[in-house]
């Protein structure tokens, strides 16, 4: 009989998510490992819920951190440092992985060496509670499945990457990304620019548990595509093929199209039949851009729900659009993003406390 | 639920002043009806200074050698919870009562098994 030795530390951070984690624990808990060869560690971003104490009673350990929210990006990082495991896993507290999902994850990164982190998919086949969360999800899955294979995404509401790679890289950018946006994205990218394989299998699935609205929906949206033109997408697309961005939304062509079609619908309460026939013709534009999409909700869910889809997809990507512009002018007009005034002081001055202060990757 | 603390150190919570390092604590969770060695106990606690991690002993109902563990790791906190409190309870209880911002949470249970495979080994090889 020999000790299972510890391999895997699988970290969740949680923010005020006392209403899912003890489902999303349950699931890891269940997972097809043997019980000592794994690890979990929650990382408790100043909830004002019992997400700690619901933490504790399914975690091997509870990371604390109290003062302000300093988002999962740094939640990660905090987690990471306590972690004993060889490979460390990021599940999100709304994530729900299947049994096997974990193991396979383990599985592909002892196969490949070269292989620096392996991240799940959207599962796309799992009911959702509403219309827009079908439609959000749907539309994740579609960016992942189109711009992700193969490339460097790593995703964020599940993935796991070897601990020395990690560290190698200097782990998430806690100096910029205080919010739950993009963060993963930009690790992958750094993962892979640093000689790593970064791997999202669409064959592995997982669950969200979070119900989105059209409001929240707009609003993730709009924190995404400000903070991908401000910081992500800036130094990129000017360095390389501006359609060179991971996210559906964000393509160069697509947020255009997308404002003239606004515009133009604004224009169409004004009567006139040209307006009208110009509204006509940036519409069709617009479905022609998307087509791809289009297609893959009628594959996915038929042409009734990619029908019914189309609007709000319209008011997202008209949110996206202006987002992506606001992104760039903050760009030039106040620059990148960082942390406010003291935060940056105290990094200058090499300040020592718990929590720690952000430190750039 | 009722509880009772073992222990006259008052109940800090983790709203301390700015420190430099965290503060660990280390939680053993022991199950009712569930008899653990003193030596297996003391052998999975942190070596050496351990004034800088709190350790909370949290056990369902009394133990039947409370004293004996008591003596044995005598900077530790005992968290008494009823009989037929739950392993889950448990440690959410004791949660509360560990000042810890890097909490460690121990199965009792799993200390033996672990001990009893170790010593499996040790008389095999």
């Amino acid at each position: 009989m020999s000790l299972p030795q510890l391999r895997l530390s699988v970290i969740v951070p949680a923010r005020n998510a006392a209403s899912t984690l003890g489902t999303v624990l349950t699931a890891v808990r269940a997972s097809q490992l043997p019980p000592n060869s794994y690890e979990i560690i929650v990382v408790d971003d100043c909830s004002g819920d019992a997400s700690a104490a619901i933490g504790a009673r399914y975690a091997d350990v509870v990371v604390r951190l109290n003062g302000r929210v300093a988002g999962p990006a740094y939640a990660r990082n905090r987690g990471a440092e306590v972690a004993r495991g060889e490979v460390i896993a990021f599940v999100d507290a709304d994530v729900i992985v299947a049994p096997d999902t974990l193991p396979r994850m383990l599985a592909a990164l002892d196969t490949s060496p070269t292989l620096g982190g392996v991240s799940a998919s959207h599962d796309d086949e799992k009911e959702a509670p509403n219309f827009v969360t079908e439609y959000w999800n749907l539309l994740l899955r579609f960016g992942e499945e189109r711009y992700a294979a193969g490339r460097a995404h790593f995703a964020s509401g599940c993935g796991a990457v070897r601990r020395e790679v990690l560290e190698s890289v200097g782990k998430y950018d806690e100096w910029r990304f205080a919010t739950g946006c993009l963060e993963s994205l930009e690790l992958g990218r750094r993962l892979h620019e640093a000689g790593h394989d970064v791997l999202l299998d669409p064959a592995l699935k997982v669950s969200h548990l979070t119900r989105w609205t059209l409001g929240s929906v707009c609003r993730e949206v709009w924190s995404r595509s400000v903070l991908l033109a401000r910081s992500l997408g800036y130094q990129r697309t000017r360095a390389l093929i501006p359609g060179e961005v991971v996210f559906t939304l964000s393509r160069a062509l697509t947020p255009i199209v997308a404002i003239g079609a606004t515009l133009s619908l604004a224009a169409a309460f004004l009567p006139g039949l040209y307006v009208s026939s110009e509204t006509a013709v940036a519409l069709a534009v617009l479905l022609l851009a998307n087509h791809s999409m289009h297609g893959f909700f009628a594959k996915s869910r038929g042409v009734g729900f990619a029908v019914a889809a189309a609007p709000i997809h319209l008011c997202v990507q008209g949110v996206s659009a202006v987002a992506l512009c606001a992104g760039w002018i903050l760009r030039d007009a106040v620059g990148d993003i960082v942390p406010d005034a003291t935060t940056q002081a105290y990094s200058e001055v090499g300040l020592q406390t718990w929590p720690p202060i952000p430190r750039r990757p | 639920m009722t509880h009772a603390i073992l222990d006259d150190s008052p109940n800090q919570m983790p709203t301390s002043p700015r420190r430099l390092t965290p503060r660990n604590s280390l939680i053993v969770v022991l199950p009712e009806n569930h008899t653990i060695s003193p030596a297996g106990l003391a052998d999975r606690l942190p070596r050496g200074d351990t004034s800088d991690v709190d350790v909370i002993v949290a056990c369902a109902g009394q133990p039947v050698n409370l004293h004996a563990l008591q003596r044995t790791v005598s900077d530790a906190q005992f968290l008494l919870a009823p009989a037929g409190t739950s392993m889950e309870d448990l440690r959410e209880l004791a949660l509360q009562r560990a000042p810890g911002d890097i909490v460690t949470l121990l199965s009792g249970a799993l200390i033996d098994a672990s001990a009893s495979e170790q010593a499996e080994i040790l008389k095999s090889s």
